[in-house]
């Protein structure tokens, strides 16, 4: 055990991989993201709507991007991007807040399930920087995680301005000969905060020609990568999306998030460059899809399944989960796609690699899971 | 009250329920802060500790206080440390109006009968009961009432984010965790087991038989065993723990969702409960005894030998040391069951061991413990706001947001990530940057005589010269004494 602990941040790299989960808050409509353009059923249903074959960017003949996706077709080239069509969960309150609380919480359940799993996981509480929540808050999912800090900027990070220059070398000394697990634990904690002010000491600039726009989502990832490539021990961190509540005029109220989302997952993934990539899994949820058909307003209405994005963290990309339903008798409730991917069995397996040996019955009670492959 | 308060309360009231649900319950709670004020400082000069090693007098704060206040070193040698236990242990014969009267401002956490409860949002209440054990902690003279407090609501663990626990954990919090704090242990098993709160959280309000085929939920039934009496080695079966499931089918609680009244009252249902006979741990259950199937189970498993090993191991391993002798275990599990279950002579038992005496500093404070510590040796004053719970989540140890039945970890190694964040406290707590939480610092150093007793004071006993020295060289004395190896320890 305390082997471990010295090691765990002063080793080249970090043992383990980072979960960024990024929730698009406000019912992101995954039937005009991942277009079913093979389905006439959709077009009818959507006949102002719906977006034309021609403008979206195919996937496998079935299914296309949404124009404003089209950064995101590359990594679905490169194989690194996965999508889970008629995702979420079994809520079917309709409700942003339920259908958010019962996302995040993994059910009826006590705190959230990332929480739980940061707890759980065999090698829980080694690192002081375990979570990260971009935001003025911490999101319900992150809920009794054994360490986390909701920041907007770096500098929250470490000890913060007004560190006395001798500071530091006192509390070396003095860890330097503390009994028992305070040795170890201090002497890890500093290396710890050496790797922040390296990281928040400099300008930061991005690798591999990747621009970041200037909106608070593409920071937020900006942040998050750096931590990352910074190797400060970060297992998750999670980022808000929100503006996908498309009641009227759809495009103009969903277009916009559209975009920022995915120059912001387009910069993220090619700034961390192919080996970070692969050792960190972005998972990309929404409360719920939205009904089919268009309403009066040109807008659509709240739904129930919707989309999940799976890139990095070898996932076998190229691939979209789903076995599409027949939108003429397989709507839900009031005219919704189905809820057929239960959105808990396509995290099991990636926690399970996250941290092998994790007891997922614990992060997910009440629910039996049926993992879905998604490595090779 | 002046009048001026007083008026600026009741504006903020308004203010507070036009923007309910948006942070309107901060604002309002932000304005307790003036109320706290005046709060004992206890600055006069005082005598910190002067021997090298902890001697009784810092002991016995230690472990059973949330740490010294300035001055009460002082108090406790002029008093005796083993007549500080004895009075520690008669809480209601210290008077405690002080804290009593300001936590009465947390109106939501009386509210009466439960259904108000469910009228308020429910991170008000989250609010609200995290501040009121925080400023409890700091501020309570019952301080032995207020670390068992600690320890039942870990033993008792409820993460009140689960259904409508988020609306009826301030009950549990009043009406089982601090009725019974230092009361008798089978009562408090029994108010646990028909909390609402408990009942969400574990599923027992859905442990229900309607036929023969119907299992019943074994959730509650499994933990009481496993975490609340005897313990996961105590010797219970599987088919113990369907015995006591089916023992507690039928106690329910009026749902939120579903009822327009008396929301969160429980009940015992007897269409849905299992009536048939049953034997739990070898003893024999008869057919038709209904609701009071419950009170055998507790009386078992209350008064099982496993349960008494079991919770003096816990105890021994709060007070004494993470791998608590032998010997004290037994003389506490002995007290424990001699006298049916009362914590009170368990208690007794406890701090009469060797054991006790002679485990000085050996034990790492847990973040809340650490947090609370340095507040009460500063003399601060908080409101408890949001800044200062922004630390407590990041050290991992937020009041009342532990997942797991299990509670959350007495021993240190768990907490072994959280120094960083401790340190960053001392820094911030020292320089003033925690909203709403300030502290005297030149008033706290002149009043305990210097940088040199100040240490003393912080640390229980007097410096060595390589702490001294660090604490010269690190340009920020106080902060670099609370996050040092010693302040962590108690």
């Amino acid at each position: 055990m305390k082997s471990q602990l010295t090691t765990f941040v002063s080793g080249q790299r970090d043992p383990a991989g980072t979960l960024v989960i990024v929730f698009l808050r406000g019912g992101a409509d995954g039937l005009n993201m991942v277009v079913p353009h093979g389905d006439d059923l959709y077009y009818q249903a959507r006949p102002g709507l719906g977006i034309r074959k021609p403008d979206l960017t195919d996937l496998d003949g079935f299914f296309g991007l949404n124009p404003h996706l089209k950064p995101l077709h590359s990594w679905w080239q490169s194989g690194d991007l996965s999508l889970v069509h008629c995702a979420g969960s079994e809520d079917e309150s309709r409700s942003h807040f339920e259908a958010q609380d019962f996302m995040e919480h993994g059910g009826l359940a006590a705190g959230g399930w990332l929480g739980r799993f940061l707890r759980v996981r065999p090698d829980a509480g080694q690192s002081p920087l375990t979570a990260v929540a971009i935001g003025p808050t911490l999101p319900e999912c992150l809920r009794g995680a054994p360490s986390c800090a909701a920041i907007q900027s770096l500098d929250e990070f470490g000890l913060g301005p007004g560190v006395p220059p001798g500071f530091l070398q006192s509390l070396a000394k003095l860890y330097g000969t503390a009994p028992r697990e305070l040795g170890p634990a201090g002497r890890n904690a500093l290396a710890a905060l050496d790797r922040i002010q390296s990281l928040t000491g400099t300008k930061y600039a991005p690798s591999h020609g990747a621009t970041y726009a200037a909106d608070s989502f593409a920071a937020g990832l900006t942040q998050v990568a750096r931590l990352i490539k910074g190797r400060v021990g970060l297992q998750a961190a999670t980022l808000d999306l929100g503006g996908w509540d498309s009641h009227i005029t759809q495009s103009v109220i969903m277009d916009p998030p559209m975009q920022r989302f995915a120059a912001g997952l387009h910069a993220f993934a090619t700034d961390l460059g192919p080996e970070e990539l692969a050792r960190t899994q972005i998972v990309v949820m929404t409360e719920f899809g939205r009904r089919v058909a268009e309403n009066s307003a040109a807008g659509t209405d709240h739904g129930r399944g919707g989309v999940m994005f799976l890139l990095g963290g070898g996932v076998q990309g190229g691939k979209v989960h789903v076995e599409w339903p027949d939108l003429a008798t397989q709507l839900a409730g009031p005219g919704d796609l189905p809820v057929l991917n239960n959105y808990r069995d396509f995290l099991a397996p990636i926690l399970a690699r996250q941290a092998p040996g994790t007891d997922l019955a614990k992060v997910f009670p009440g629910h039996e899971l049926r993992p879905v492959p998604l490595f090779s | 009250m002046s009048s001026l308060s007083r008026r600026t309360l009741l504006k903020a009231a308004t203010a507070g329920g036009a923007v309910a649900g948006i942070g309107g319950f901060s604002a309002l709670s932000q304005l307790f802060a003036p109320l706290m004020a005046g709060a004992d400082d206890g600055l006069a000069a005082f005598q910190p500790p002067a021997a090298k090693d902890i001697d009784d007098a810092s002991h016995v704060l230690n472990r059973l206080t949330f740490g010294p206040r300035p001055g009460q070193h002082a108090e406790v040698t002029a008093l005796g440390a083993r007549e500080f236990i004895a009075r520690q242990l008669e809480p209601e014969s210290i008077d405690d109006r002080w804290i009593e009267a300001r936590a009465a401002r947390f109106e939501a956490l009386r509210a009466w009968p439960l259904g108000e409860l469910l009228e308020y949002d429910a991170r008000e209440l989250l609010d609200q009961l995290t501040r009121k054990k925080i400023l409890h902690a700091v501020h309570s003279k019952r301080q032995l009432h207020e670390v068992m407090v600690d320890f039942w609501s870990d033993h008792f663990n409820i993460d009140p984010s689960k259904g409508d626990s988020k609306w009826l954990k301030p009950a549990d919090d009043r009406e089982v965790i601090r009725a019974h704090a230092l009361g008798a242990f089978p009562a408090m098993l029994k108010a646990s087991a028909l909390s609402p709160s408990m009942l969400w959280y574990l599923d027992g309000r859905v442990n229900r038989s309607t036929g023969e085929s119907d299992r019943p939920n074994e959730n509650y039934g499994r933990e009481l065993l496993e975490r609340h009496s005897l313990g996961v080695d105590g010797g219970y079966t599987q088919q113990d723990v369907m015995e006591v499931a089916r023992c507690l089918t039928g106690w329910t609680v009026r749902e939120r969702a579903k009822s327009g009244f008396a929301v969160g009252k429980v009940e015992f249902r007897k269409d849905l409960h299992d009536d048939g006979p049953k034997t739990v741990l070898g003893t024999a259950i008869p057919a038709g005894l209904g609701a009071g199937d419950l009170d055998r189970v507790i009386e078992i498993v209350a008064h099982h030998p496993s349960t008494a090993r079991y919770l003096a191991e816990k105890l021994c391993r709060r007070f004494i040391a993470d791998e608590p002798p032998a010997s004290a275990v037994s003389a506490v599990a002995a007290a424990f069951q001699k006298s049916g279950g009362e914590i009170r002579p368990t208690l007794t038992a406890l701090f009469d061991t060797p054991g006790f005496w002679s485990s000085r500093g050996g034990k790492t404070k847990r973040p809340f413990h650490f947090v609370v510590s340095a507040l009460r040796a500063t003399a601060a004053r908080s409101n408890a706001g949001p800044a200062l719970q922004n630390h407590l989540l990041r050290l991992g140890h937020a009041p009342f947001q532990y997942p797991t039945p299990d509670g959350y970890p007495e021993d240190a190694q768990p907490w072994m990530a959280t120094l960083l964040w401790r340190w960053k406290f001392a820094l911030d707590l020292a320089n003033r940057a925690i909203d709403g939480t300030s502290f005297p610092a030149a008033k706290l150093a002149r009043a305990a005589g210097g940088e040199t007793a100040l240490a003393a004071h912080l640390l229980g006993r007097a410096p060595s010269p390589d702490e001294m020295a660090a604490a010269t060289a690190s340009g920020a004395p106080l902060a670099l004494m609370l996050a040092s190896p010693a302040f962590q320890t108690f």
